[in-house]
């Protein structure tokens, strides 16, 4: 096919395209890949029995301060890499704050509790199960990003294949968060943070081979 | 022909909008830079250029969703080509031979003159419209003094003297920027 006829071709559907269409197409692919993984949770796990009286405790919004905040930085990561230039990336520093202030959380309570509990706090009664639910809870999600990625145009693949699974990880445990009824900060900065990294580094080596274009 | 970024992204964003006239003109205008970006970096080896523009071209079209209206075009267009090639090398793999590797540095010392470039206009926007004009005349566009003077319409004095005043100021704001 020469170019002119490729052109031609081409220019034949010209669909008008929103402004925020790669924010649109990756929220779709999110909250799609979302839903899935809200399912599995609902079937196979079921929801935490005391969620409405954990609601109400800060322990629980301490777990969803963490996955959410560190959720959104990853998402706004991965819409910027979802553009071929995909500019700087010095402002992912602030995801530290989530994590120190977690560590500070963690400290805090250890203080207040006699050294002889920190290893029952630490472990609670789930952290053989937690990083790798948390990482099996985020597949779906990522395959969701997959989705959106197809349209998107993605130039440093290594590192959006890292975000979207930091991503997906980080709203994995958000859902989780709806069943698992740990409440200890180091559980959290242990466990789940395993659980996300895992997340991240899975998507970190599929992606040169998923997002290609 | 070589179009240039404002007229080009005026014709992306007429094809975002979904005027299919403007896609058409973009895409069109699209070739020749493409040729000469493929062409300063891989030698001798017409088919794949071909190819590779092809490609970018319908990379251009089906993935526009991702230029940011607010952002350079140029930018976009380029980092999409330049993804474009490295998938080339990759797919090859190791029977491309590495051809014309001065061709490719010299090729890269190019991007770097022309961001340069843009470093150069960003700083010049900052100074007095009279300054910038006399620095560009006389420094950037090579001409004498007496025909700057006569192109942007001053005296030959007041253009010495705003071009050693403009420089000054522009070395003051640089070792203020480091």
């Amino acid at each position: 096919m020469n170019t002119d006829q490729l052109i031609d071709a081409l220019a034949r559907e010209v669909t008008p395209v929103p402004r925020h269409a790669v924010g649109r197409r990756l929220a779709i692919g999110l909250a799609a890949g979302g839903v899935i993984t809200l399912a599995l949770i609902a079937w196979l796990l079921g929801f935490n029995p005391q969620l409405g009286a954990a609601i109400r405790h800060y322990s629980f919004w301490m777990k969803w301060g963490y996955t959410v905040s560190l959720g959104i930085c990853a998402a706004l990561a991965t819409a910027r890499l979802a553009r071929p230039d995909s500019g700087r990336f010095g402002w992912l520093w602030l995801m530290a704050i989530p994590v120190l202030s977690l560590v500070a959380i963690g400290l805090f309570e250890m203080s207040r509790v006699p050294p002889a509990q920190w290893l029952a706090m630490w472990l609670g009664q789930s952290w053989s199960v937690c990083s790798s639910i948390v990482f099996l809870l985020s597949v779906p999600i990522f395959g969701g990003l997959l989705w959106s990625f197809r349209r998107l145009a993605p130039t440093r693949l290594r590192a959006a294949g890292g975000t979207a699974g930091l991503t997906a990880g980080s709203w994995g445990a958000t859902l989780y968060c709806l069943h698992c009824p740990e409440v200890s900060a180091i559980f959290v900065l242990t466990w789940y943070t395993l659980g996300i990294g895992l997340a991240a580094l899975a998507g970190a080596i599929l992606g040169p081979r998923l997002l290609r274009w | 022909m070589q179009a240039n970024e404002a007229q080009l992204k005026a014709w992306m964003i007429g094809g975002l909008d979904g005027d299919a006239a403007s896609q058409a003109q973009l895409l069109r205008a699209l070739v020749p830079v493409l040729e000469a970006f493929y062409r300063r970096r891989m030698r001798d080896r017409r088919d794949d250029i071909d190819d590779l523009v092809q490609e970018t071209l319908i990379a251009v079209h089906t993935r526009r969703a991702t230029f940011d209206r607010e952002r350079a075009f140029g930018g976009w267009l380029f980092a999409i080509a330049r993804y474009k090639m490295v998938d080339h090398f990759r797919r090859c793999g190791r029977t491309c031979p590495i051809e014309g590797l001065d061709d490719i540095l010299v090729a890269e010392g190019f991007e770097e003159a022309s961001s340069a470039r843009i470093d150069i206009d960003r700083l010049l926007d900052a100074l007095p419209a009279k300054q910038s004009q006399a620095i560009r005349a006389t420094r950037l566009d090579g001409l004498s003094t007496h025909e700057a003077a006569a192109r942007e319409r001053m005296g030959e004095s007041d253009v010495k003297v705003s071009v050693h005043r403009g420089l000054k100021a522009l070395a003051a704001r640089i070792r203020g920027e480091l």
